[in-house]
């Protein structure tokens, strides 16, 4: 607690930098590393300064692999696609789900409601291939294996919970007087919900959208047990892409960069409400 | 027009019944004032009238016919709230004009809204939103979004709680003309007595979910159904002493820390009533130097001056403190002087002790 | 006061729409339900799948054998050897996280503006998708032009083989899971942190009070139900990691690195042992429930409190 020594403050700086180093590090090497040709990658010792190249990108985008081994068609970009359409679709079909689910929750005490809520919670806790491999059987019967429509309702257990447990403390902070003066006025329930309520818990219910967006992005093991690799997002794809790529070092730098972008930016742009998702609003005071 | 009726409407939640047998009528364009403790089932009295819950028990009528089961919407009630419960994400004047329930035309929306804001004196913050808006204004505003769609049925819950003292005082004087003009029938809820007898036409105590007495606010001062009523009701509340009226030579007395004072009796003949409470208002006591017939000797505790009279605090030779609210300039003496205390015979209030109840006319249940 | 609770008082309904009102929160939470349902089906058949012989390979041999898939793992050495890295794995990392995070929560203590912006900058690491960061320690770690690799060689240390060699192995898998959820915790305790009442802390600076008291008796027993939210709830996904595993080294090398849900995954689709798959995530299921009911009563209670009630 001593603020003022100077020892103190020393070693407080010290710590703070190798902390700062310890995290970043690794982002900021790979930053580098995708701007870089092979040669410069392989090149000992590793240089900071080097000339920039884009051509790992341009590989990435047009699609056309060079390798030692002979030229590679991967449609890294198509990941990148399917990773935008399974998230985003996931997640509004959860919001569509959820919102009304955390209202009820939140405004109504029924006992339906509680064990919903609860099931949901601790399938958040439970292993997903536990789930998910029986699931892949039943996929396989019901032709839904390797379909977006099937990968997405898999992928919306993971925003769900979420946005339930989020959107539900929102709903809750609402005053019911606001509702009840809105319906006096003559309106419906339907219409204090979508005028009143919804507007109002406005912000949770984009911020735990951000965050369950973040984590279907995030996800690995759903997609890789359900999705072929015309259905893959950049998770698994990344995985493929090492393995066929072999030894193109730059281009999986920059396939890494571009597979972690996305995320990174939603969550600096909603970071005033991950400690709030993080721990699905326990700490929220 | 439409009357609001109540009858015999009870609910309880769990073990704890929040409303007793509750019966009551509001004709259009009268003010009824609910007033009791709080937690004596006020609020909930509102919200069973606005459909927020359903009473156990009863009915409620609105122009004759029931509303139970009706949805909020379409009940014809419009309700200020004590906390003002404004849509923090619309402006003053969509606040406003989201209570014009039938769907007006644009024109007519906003004619009517400026109307009933230059009445409500809040036409330069329309374009405002809720947070931007003092209490006064934010109160005013919610007045207006219940008033606008002229509601059969108008219920205010305490909407002067939570604007300060000057802006009650002013909004005391102006809302029983703005209310009378809208012609519904009015419920209005408050914990302070002073409000409810400013206000209202008539005032029903609600004292533990029942309602103990409906009558004009002065009858209720000058003839409480009950103690409790009585104590609710003035301020600083009535001095009460123990006592055993007895009939004596065609007049009826009682002792008084060792005095024999004089009551009024109810009754033609005077009887004796067994163990009572007493009850004179500090307004009705004089305080004197000299000793005299029927006078109280006392010891003046503590001067407290308040505004437009003093306040004494007596002891009497039993220990017993009562309360005399004296004109200013009433002179009487200061601390540990000795004084005798009167007050006129009918200025006493009598009630049982075991029952509470007031011994004299029947407190009138239906005054309608 | 909830409506529901209030109309429920009722015994019988009067109008129909008291009925509609009564019906709605069910109606509302419809899709939710049969969502949760969906969930439970593939589970239940789980539960079913490990009391049977059932290979994808050998279809007619499946069969109802009760608990033979359990009890086969009490003489399996790969079964003990699974459970015995999970629990180190999970072990580990947690204390590592709990400790670092701990340490980091602790110098972001005050919100200075430096602090703030080093507490966002530190989210990114657990925004990244575990596997991709598994691929970027990958790429750091590579033998022939790793950064990782190349540092180590500056103090001495030359072929070291990270995740390739058997004896750094869970080393190396480990340094990943602690660089991505490190943050987490963090973010938990430093928003415990920055909760808690000054009172004691200035009383115990008025008073003299060493540093080292301070921290341990008032700062740690004041954050404890923080710090144990947080471990329940790494403790839970630790146990079942896959992503950073399987990216990293697919359980190996040879198994020296299978987890629970990396076996159970390769009993499935290199194997096609779905009985046997089935059990061991039964088992994992069983562990996980244990330690989520204890985390489910504990965060409510957190929550709970920081709504200002109980």
């Amino acid at each position: 607690m001593d603020h003022s020594s100077l020892a103190g403050r020393i070693f407080r700086g010290v710590a703070l930098a190798l902390v700062l180093v310890f995290f970043m590090f690794p982002i900021v090497w790979i930053l580098m590393m995708s701007f870089q040709t092979n040669e410069q990658i392989l090149r000992i010792p590793p240089r900071i300064l080097f000339e920039p190249t884009l051509a790992n990108y341009q590989a990435l985008i047009s699609g056309h692999l060079r390798t030692t081994a002979g030229n590679l068609e991967i449609s890294f970009m198509r990941n990148l696609m399917n990773s935008f359409v399974l998230s985003s679709a996931a997640v509004l079909l959860a919001l569509l789900l959820g919102v009304p689910a955390a209202y009820a929750f939140a405004r109504f005490k029924f006992r339906l409601g509680e064990s919903i809520a609860f099931t949901l919670l601790s399938f958040r806790f439970a292993p997903p291939l536990l789930v998910l491999l029986p699931l892949s059987l039943y996929y396989q019967q019901l032709g839904l294996n390797d379909t977006y429509f099937g990968i997405v309702w898999v992928y919306q257990l993971i925003a769900l919970p979420l946005i339930l447990w989020i959107v539900r403390g929102y709903f809750e902070d609402i005053s019911p007087d606001i509702e009840h003066a809105y319906r006096l006025a003559g309106h419906s329930w339907r219409e204090a919900f979508t005028r009143i309520a919804v507007p109002l818990a406005g912000p949770g219910i984009a911020a735990a959208g951000l965050l369950s967006f973040i984590f279907c992005w995030n996800n690995f093991v759903f997609a890789l047990i359900l999705a072929s690799a015309d259905k893959q997002p950049v998770t698994v794809g990344a995985l493929a892409f090492v393995t066929a790529s072999g030894i193109q070092y730059g281009q999986i730098a920059a396939a890494i960069v571009l597979s972690v972008t996305p995320t990174l930016l939603l969550a600096l742009y909603a970071q005033r409400y991950l400690v709030e998702g993080l721990s699905l609003g326990a700490v929220k005071g | 027009m439409a009357r609001l009726e109540l009858n015999s409407v009870g609910k309880a939640f769990g073990a704890v019944r929040c409303a007793n047998d509750l019966s009551l009528i509001v004709e259009p364009g009268e003010i009824v004032a609910v007033f009791g403790p709080s937690g004596s089932g006020k609020t909930v009295l509102l919200r069973m009238i606005a459909g927020m819950f359903e009473p156990d028990e009863g009915d409620i009528l609105v122009g004759g016919r029931s509303i139970i089961g009706a949805p909020p919407e379409h009940r014809g009630v419009g309700m200020a709230f004590q906390n003002f419960a404004l849509f923090p994400h619309m402006s003053a004047q969509d606040n406003i004009a989201s209570g014009l329930r039938a769907k007006a035309a644009g024109g007519e929306v906003t004619s009517r809204v400026n109307s009933i804001s230059r009445l409500l004196k809040i036409e330069h913050v329309l374009g405002h939103m809720p947070r931007e808006l003092s209490n006064g204004q934010k109160q005013r505003t919610a007045l207006a979004r219940a008033l606008i769609g002229n509601p059969e049925v108008l219920l205010l819950d305490d909407p002067l709680r939570n604007v300060d003292a000057k802006l009650r005082y002013e909004m005391r004087l102006e809302l029983p003309s703005l209310l009378r003009r809208s012609s519904a029938a009015v419920l209005y809820v408050t914990q302070d007595y002073r409000e409810a007898m400013a206000i209202a036409d008539r005032i029903a105590v609600l004292i533990e979910g029942r309602l103990v007495q409906v009558a004009r606010p002065e009858e209720i001062y000058a003839r409480p159904a009950s103690v409790a009523v009585a104590r609710l009701f003035g301020d600083p509340s009535i001095n009460l002493a123990e006592v055993t009226p007895r009939a004596e030579q065609g007049a009826l007395t009682a002792e008084v820390a060792g005095t024999r004072v004089r009551l009024e009796s109810p009754d033609r003949q005077p009887a004796d009533y067994g163990a009572c409470w007493l009850g004179v208002r500090p307004d009705d006591l004089t305080v004197a130097r000299t000793a005299g017939e029927g006078a109280i000797p006392a010891r003046i505790v503590a001067i407290t001056p308040m505004h437009e009279r003093a306040v004494l605090l007596l002891r009497f030779a039993d220990g017993i403190e009562w309360l005399a609210a004296l004109p200013p300039d009433a002179a009487v003496g200061s601390a540990e002087d000795s004084v005798f205390v009167r007050f006129a015979p009918e200025a006493a209030l009598l009630f049982d002790r075991a029952s509470g109840l007031r011994i004299g006319l029947p407190p009138r249940r239906q005054a309608a | 006061m909830s409506m529901v609770q209030l109309l429920q008082t009722n015994a019988l309904p009067r109008r129909t729409t008291r009925l509609r009102g009564r019906m709605l929160p069910y109606l509302l939470s419809l899709p939710a339900l049969l969502v949760c349902i969906a969930i439970l089906v593939p589970f239940v058949t789980a539960a079913v799948y490990s009391l049977q012989r059932y290979r994808l390979n050998l279809p007619y041999l499946r069969g109802f054998i009760g608990v033979d898939n359990y009890i086969d793992f009490l003489s399996d050495p790969a079964f003990w050897n699974t459970l015995r890295i999970s629990l180190v794995y999970t072990a580990l990392t947690v204390v590592l996280e709990l400790l670092l995070g701990l340490g980091i929560a602790l110098l972001l203590r005050r919100p200075t503006r430096v602090h703030n912006a080093v507490s966002i900058v530190l989210l990114l690491p657990l925004m990244t998708a575990p596997a991709i960061a598994a691929l970027m320690w990958k790429l750091m770690t590579n033998p022939s032009f790793g950064i990782l690799s190349y540092l180590v060689s500056l103090f001495g240390v030359h072929d070291f083989k990270w995740a390739s060699d058997p004896s750094s192995a869970l080393f190396t898998v480990v340094l990943v899971d602690v660089w991505v959820y490190t943050p987490f915790i963090m973010i938990l305790l430093l928003a415990g942190l920055r909760s808690l009442p000054r009172q004691p802390f200035e009383a115990a600076a008025l008073d003299g009070v060493p540093a080292s008291f301070v921290f341990f008796r008032i700062t740690l027993p004041m954050l404890a139900p923080y710090i144990i939210t947080a471990s329940l709830f790494r403790l839970l996904d630790s146990i079942q990691q896959f992503d950073i595993i399987y990216a990293m080294t697919q359980g190996g090398p040879g198994d020296r690195l299978m987890v629970f849900q990396v076996q159970a995954y390769l009993e499935f689709f290199q194997y096609t042992n779905v009985g046997r798959s089935a059990a061991l995530l039964m088992i994992l299921w069983l562990i996980t429930n244990i330690l989520s009911n204890i985390f489910i009563k504990n965060w409510l209670r957190l929550r709970a409190r920081a709504h200002g009630h109980a």
